[in-house]
């Protein structure tokens, strides 16, 4: 009984360990920087120009088919005349959708998929990636509009913001780590087959070690070069600076987090109340329960 | 007599309406040694309410189309007055409902509250639990997002290991040969009619058959053994006003982390809202990993836990069956936790801990060494119902008092 239990014991947490394992073979993805924490009025700031950024670069391909304007212009303070003069571009009126005139067939053709709704991407997507996507954008001649996206690898879109950021690329030493990790990539993948066909065991798995270790030691290094914010180099300066770019972005994600749920700064709010009801009536309730019962105890 | 009297003898007269009154509330007994345990069933009932005015004003702005469905959830969400209260009411009301009926099943568990005489109370709440997935299965592809799609398309898929005619049965469900608006429209005509018609008749049946054999208690004796010269049980308490106002404290608790979830957490870090449902169902693009809602999570683990599909099928169906057998399978001498030998409680703390592993590895995708922990687990389940006609008889067990205790 014993015995097994421990049995079990050990067969979760590695089953709990290779969660981790997992994670790693989806490949790790940098930047991964933490979106930055905004509230009250600098939020609603923050949201007015990420909206402003989304209007003047973003909307002409996607749109927000599911968002009005004037829902916005509530929502985040900004006046109907200056959202009609400096928000809409087009003929719309300020309670109509936020959409464009894209066509869907012709897009798909010109980026290899059609530019998709962004009504609701920070729900399925996260904001902490839309942030680091966003800045994600490097250098990539093998690409057909020239960038690639280290978060979203061969992604079809042009890097959009290349006037407000200027380019970047990977350092040297990110180029050197990352083809460390494919050639040990290659080197346990080549293993792993030779094992599968009957190969010598112990040399082959020793192999398969070290190039997991060459991965682990390379990716810790990775991350510490993405975290001290030298993953990329600015190889073309933009009209603004890397910190005035990050900021810009910041602001982006706040204005999708907001359209993928406007009500939710509202329900928080509301919540509040709410709960402070419930706790109240609950009280009520349970003096009204002891009343009763006293002559049951 | 006062006018209100005269009114409600006109109304006996012609209608039972106080004789139902006083036969479920006003004197129907229930024992006095209630514990923490016995809030759930009255918070299922009130959850049933919750999703069925809920989804009554969601229809009202849904539009069951393969176009048009996902585009009318998001109008709920934003351009409908409290729409998007509603709709966060109805899917935590979902979650909801499948936590306070699992732990209304552990409380049956450890009390034996499916024991002779409330068997028919037990099979009649099985059929209510098969019901409930079926409901929540279906509205689950209604807000047609990619999970939604892919999902319904895995458990759709189940039926085709069916020998001979399986390829047909699904196609037969879908009313299509993939998932489309037409599977969509018929998901809708059963969510939101066939199957709350069928649920609200079983749960009067489950109301009728207890209310026919009297509530079970933790101590799992009989209260009707001991009764006073009114033929009133000795340790029961009328149920309205004492478990009506001891039931509405329990209403509050419930409710306060059910608007803490929905007002703070509506999509619970992904487990009740999944992020892949945020993007509207694509035929052509799979999610990288499909996973079933949590609620279903430890029945998907035992159906993968088998190498073989078909078998995998009939496993996972067996997982279902066998709980309706259950008051068959428990041979114990007592009924309650309290006066079972030890070894219940181990057999029973380990069945609890498989069920959890089991639904956390649900939510995961399979690696070996996850598949043989599912393996085991499912072996134990399986164990734990088949063994229990043998294991229930193990040891001495505990003196039952006559009357209740505390």
């Amino acid at each position: 009984m014993r015995k097994l239990l421990i049995k079990l014991a050990a067969c979760l947490s590695f089953s709990l360990f290779s969660a981790t394992a997992m994670a790693a073979e989806a490949g790790l993805t940098l930047p991964n920087d933490k979106l930055p924490r905004l509230s009250g009025d600098y939020l609603e700031v923050s949201m007015q120009r990420g909206m402003q950024i989304y209007v003047n670069n973003c909307l002409g391909c996607h749109a927000l088919a599911f968002h009005r304007y004037e829902r916005s212009a509530t929502d985040l303070g900004i006046p109907t005349d200056v959202m009609m003069e400096n928000m809409i571009f087009s003929d719309d009126k300020i309670g109509d959708l936020m959409t464009n005139n894209m066509n869907a067939k012709a897009a798909a053709n010109w980026f290899g998929a059609a530019p998709p709704d962004l009504s609701v991407v920070a729900r399925a997507r996260g904001t902490k990636w839309l942030y680091n996507y966003f800045r994600g954008f490097y250098v990539d001649d093998s690409r057909p509009y020239g960038v690639n996206n280290s978060v979203f690898k061969d992604v079809g879109m042009p890097h959009v913001l290349e006037e407000m950021q200027g380019l970047q690329a990977k350092t040297d030493q990110v180029k050197n780590l990352e083809n460390e990790i494919s050639y040990a990539q290659a080197d346990m993948a080549n293993a792993k087959k030779q094992l599968e066909e009957g190969g010598n065991s112990s040399a082959l798995n020793k192999t398969i070690r070290e190039a997991e270790a060459v991965i682990s030691e390379a990716e810790t290094k990775l991350t510490e070069i993405s975290e001290a914010g030298k993953y990329f180099e600015i190889v073309k300066e933009g009209q603004l600076s890397p910190q005035e770019f990050d900021d810009a972005m910041r602001d982006l994600t706040y204005f999708l987090e907001y359209v993928g749920e406007p009500i939710k700064r509202d329900r928080e709010r509301l919540g509040v109340w709410v709960l402070l009801f419930i706790t109240f009536f609950g009280f009520v309730a349970y003096l009204l329960k002891k009343e009763y019962w006293k002559d049951i105890h | 007599m006062s006018r209100m009297a005269s009114f409600m003898q006109w109304i006996d007269d012609r209608f039972p309406a106080t004789k139902v009154w006083n036969e479920h509330l006003a004197e129907y007994y229930a024992p006095k040694n209630f514990n923490f345990w016995y809030f759930f069933g009255s918070l299922a009932l009130l959850v049933l309410v919750n999703q069925i005015l809920t989804g009554i004003w969601l229809t009202m702005n849904y539009n069951p189309s393969g176009e048009q469905a996902y585009a009318s959830v998001e109008f709920i969400m934003r351009d409908v007055d409290w729409g998007w209260l509603l709709r966060y009411m109805h899917s935590t009301g979902a979650s909801a409902f499948f936590v306070v009926v699992y732990l209304h099943m552990f409380r049956a568990l450890i009390y034996g509250s499916f024991r002779k005489p409330r068997e028919l109370v037990w099979l009649f709440g099985m059929i209510i639990f098969v019901l409930l997935m079926a409901e929540a299965f279906m509205g689950y592809l209604l807000p047609w997002g990619n999970m939604s799609y892919w999902g319904a398309q895995v458990i759709i898929n189940l039926f085709s290991a069916v020998p001979y005619v399986g390829d047909d049965l699904t196609q037969w469900i879908r009313g299509d040969y993939i998932i489309s608006g037409a599977t969509l429209n018929r998901f809708f005509a059963l969510h939101v009619v066939a199957l709350p018609m069928a649920l609200l008749l079983m749960v009067f049946l489950h109301i009728v058959a207890l209310h026919k054999v009297g509530s079970n208690n933790p101590d799992g004796i009989e209260i009707k053994k001991y009764k006073d010269e009114n033929g009133i049980p000795l340790d029961g308490i009328p149920f309205h006003p004492y478990y009506t106002v001891k039931d509405i404290v329990g209403v509050a608790v419930f409710l306060f982390f059910f608007c803490l979830i929905i007002f703070f957490a509506p999509d619970m870090g992904g487990f009740f809202l999944e992020p892949p449902n945020f993007t509207p169902a694509d035929p052509l693009k799979t999610p990288a990993h499909i996973a079933p809602v949590w609620y279903f999570t430890p029945f998907y683990s035992i159906l993968r836990a088998v190498p073989d599909q078909q078998l995998g099928v009939v496993a996972m169906a067996a997982s279902l069956i066998v709980l309706f057998f259950l008051p068959w399978l428990d041979r114990s001498k007592v009924k309650s936790i309290r006066y079972k030998h030890w070894s219940f409680k181990v057999w029973l703390a380990i069945f609890v801990v498989s069920f959890i592993i089991l639904g956390y590895l649900g939510m995961k995708g399979p690696t070996p060494m996850r598949t043989l922990v599912a393996q085991i687990c499912t072996v134990y389940y399986f164990a734990f119902f088949f063994l229990m006609p043998w294991w229930s008889q193990w040891g001495e067990t505990k003196p039952v008092p006559e009357r209740v205790t505390h």
